[in-house]
């Protein structure tokens, strides 16, 4: 019986029915095996409201929607172009950092490769760099900047870790301060490589500027305290993760809005859509998510596959290297936050048995969703770029290999080496 | 039935469906609008005048839910929920109306088993009379949950029969009774 509603769901899935209705059946199905009154359902559902953590999702998705609209990604090539385009090379890195940077701030959900790659492809190309590696580059970076703060995957990893009450907790402040070391590894590695084979190019760029450094500086006068104020807060540990999302989205407003001005307010509405479509397409996974995590715990599914588990894998090394491979699949296949919502509160207890830390395992997943972005067949970010930059998939897919094989160590190293994730936390 | 082709009563409708969805809209807009003031707002205080009102963080919260609603809300009407979509994308013609109306029809079960269990929960608080922040009893928060959830089993169930024409397709995000 189980295995024959399993099916069906496993079908119903495929033919495109919504994650959360997925999640909600197999929560009402729990429920109900286990005689409880199904209201609790909606009672869990509403412990939306119980998690103070979340006011931020809301919040720095509208901030990163009003700076995806506005010209914001433009004056942030051209500031990072004024100080590091004299670089050999200095055009792609320009590129991987400012993707990062504006990824931390909108999440990993396309907005940087729809509104960053409409300045930098161009930009590059006409630098001379070869189409295949602008493709790839701009392809791998829009998932970039994952794992440094504020970005919402760490946010919302930390939010349905806590869930579990895993000993020892998963705080918001951790993850970001955890994410920090990793995602500075893939930026510089990945600048590396750019650097690399953009020798040779370098000569046809500019020289420093001192006077367009600091025109760009002046031009990008409203945003350069964005981050400074907001990561800086956040690791100086001034500012609570909302607090953060709150000044953000206030300041963002009125720079957009009311000094800049350049969204004019009837098109208020339309963005406001466009942002909490996504905030409500994930908190509708999440509050079902809060009603199954519950059952799960009950009814100790975790420890249940843990034991089935446990008979074929018993080594902790090799049950890191299945681990990869599975997240690997199921993040190409569930496309970041609901492989979050989903995934985690299964595989961390698990994880956690084979003495895998939390903060850890939480780096650890969400770089390997970061690659999962971008790996065939299914990956978000190549259905982007294709449709973005008008090339056949097949090409973006084999434009990413290089930067898919970087990512891909970035991420053995971050899960054989929780050193790197941990030193900056305990 | 006849009126189904007559013209006026279809500009009628589609009249209808326009005024309720740029009332979503814009009841969205306002929830935005007040989450991003209350939120920031309340930050400047504290910072600026070391004040504040005690109940704007119960307050913040029910405004996550009421946002989370609403969007989800919008994303069932614009097809933007977080599904794996690329086997319905493939298809074309019967085998397509098929999966759609297993999917879809499916959704709308349970959105209005959530509307349901969402109305008893209502009911529940009703009578316990529990206060979320300054005035508002709790009940009247968690309203936001029957009337997403059966908004959503509507739209859901309009999409698994066909009704929209572009449903399939919905990606583009405009508005259909325009």
């Amino acid at each position: 019986m189980i295995w024959l509603i399993a099916l069906a769901l496993l079908l119903l899935a495929f033919a495109g029915a919504p994650f959360f209705a997925l999640i909600a059946a197999v929560a009402l199905l729990g429920l109900n095996a286990s005689d409880y009154d199904l209201i609790i359902a909606a009672a869990e559902f509403f412990r939306i409201t119980d998690v103070p953590v979340l006011i931020a999702i809301p919040l720095f998705t509208i901030a990163g929607y009003l700076l995806g609209e506005s010209k914001a990604p433009q004056r942030l090539v051209r500031l990072t172009d004024a100080l590091f385009g004299w670089m050999p090379g200095g055009l792609a890195v320009v590129a991987l950092m400012s993707c990062a940077l504006f990824t931390a701030f909108t999440g990993a959900t396309g907005v940087t490769i729809v509104a960053l790659g409409a300045v930098l492809f161009p930009a590059l190309i006409q630098a001379r760099y070869p189409t295949k590696f602008t493709l790839g580059l701009i392809t791998t970076s829009g998932s970039l900047g994952l794992l440094f703060a504020p970005s919402l995957p760490l946010i919302i990893y930390a939010v349905v870790a806590q869930q579990l009450n895993t000993t020892p907790p998963v705080g918001v402040d951790e993850m970001f301060r955890a994410g920090l070391l990793p995602g500075l590894m893939m930026l510089v590695l990945l600048a590396i490589y750019s650097v690399w084979s953009g020798r040779g190019r370098a000569r046809a760029r500019v020289k420093f500027s001192g006077r367009e450094a600091l025109a760009a500086a002046w031009d990008a006068r409203w945003e350069i305290p964005l981050p400074v104020v907001v990561v800086g807060g956040i690791y100086g540990g001034w500012f609570a993760p909302s607090e953060a999302a709150a000044v953000t989205a206030l300041y963002v407003s009125i720079t957009v809005l009311a000094i800049r001005r350049e969204i004019s307010l009837s098109k208020v509405p339309q963005v406001c859509r466009d942002a909490m479509v996504l905030v409500g397409a994930i908190l509708v996974i999440l509050g079902c998510a809060l009603a199954l995590t519950n059952y799960l715990i009950d009814a100790d599914i975790p420890g249940q596959l843990f034991e089935v588990i446990r008979e074929h894998i018993s080594s902790r090394f090799v049950f890191l290297l299945v681990l990869i491979v599975f997240l690997l699949f199921f993040g190409m296949l569930l496309e970041g936050y609901p492989a979050i919502i989903i995934l985690v509160p299964i595989v961390l207890p698990i994880a956690m048995r084979y003495g895998v830390d939390p903060v850890h395992f939480g780096i650890m997943f969400l770089a390997i969703l970061q690659l999962g972005f971008f790996t065939p067949p299914l990956g978000m970010n190549l259905f982007i770029s294709s449709y973005r930059f008008n090339r056949p998939v097949l090409e973006v897919v084999r434009a990413c290999v290089p930067f898919f094989f970087i990512v891909l160590f970035c991420v053995l190293v971050i899960t054989f080496w929780p050193w790197l994730s941990l030193v900056l936390v305990r | 039935m006849a009126e189904a082709n007559d013209p006026e009563v279809g500009a009628h409708a589609r009249g209808i469906w326009y005024a309720l969805h740029r009332a979503e809209d814009a009841l969205l807009t306002l929830l935005v609008a007040a989450l991003v003031l209350i939120a920031g707002g309340q930050i400047v205080l504290r910072a600026g005048f070391n004040s504040g009102v005690d109940w704007t963080e119960p307050l913040l919260r029910c405004l996550v839910l009421w946002v989370a609603m609403f969007g989800a809300m919008l994303a069932a009407r614009e097809d933007k929920h977080l599904g794996v979509d690329a086997i319905p994308r493939m298809l074309s013609g019967l085998p397509r109306i098929v999966v759609r109306l297993l999917a879809q029809g499916f959704a709308a079960v349970v959105c209005g088993l959530l509307a349901w269990y969402s109305v008893g929960l209502v009911m529940l608080e009703h009578e316990s009379q529990t206060i979320a922040f300054a005035q508002v009893p709790t009940w009247v928060t968690q309203l936001a949950m029957p009337l997403g959830f059966g908004v959503m089993a509507i739209r859901f169930a309009l999409r698994a029969v066909g009704v929209r024409r572009n449903a399939a397709s919905g990606t583009t995000g405009t508005a259909e009774g325009a």
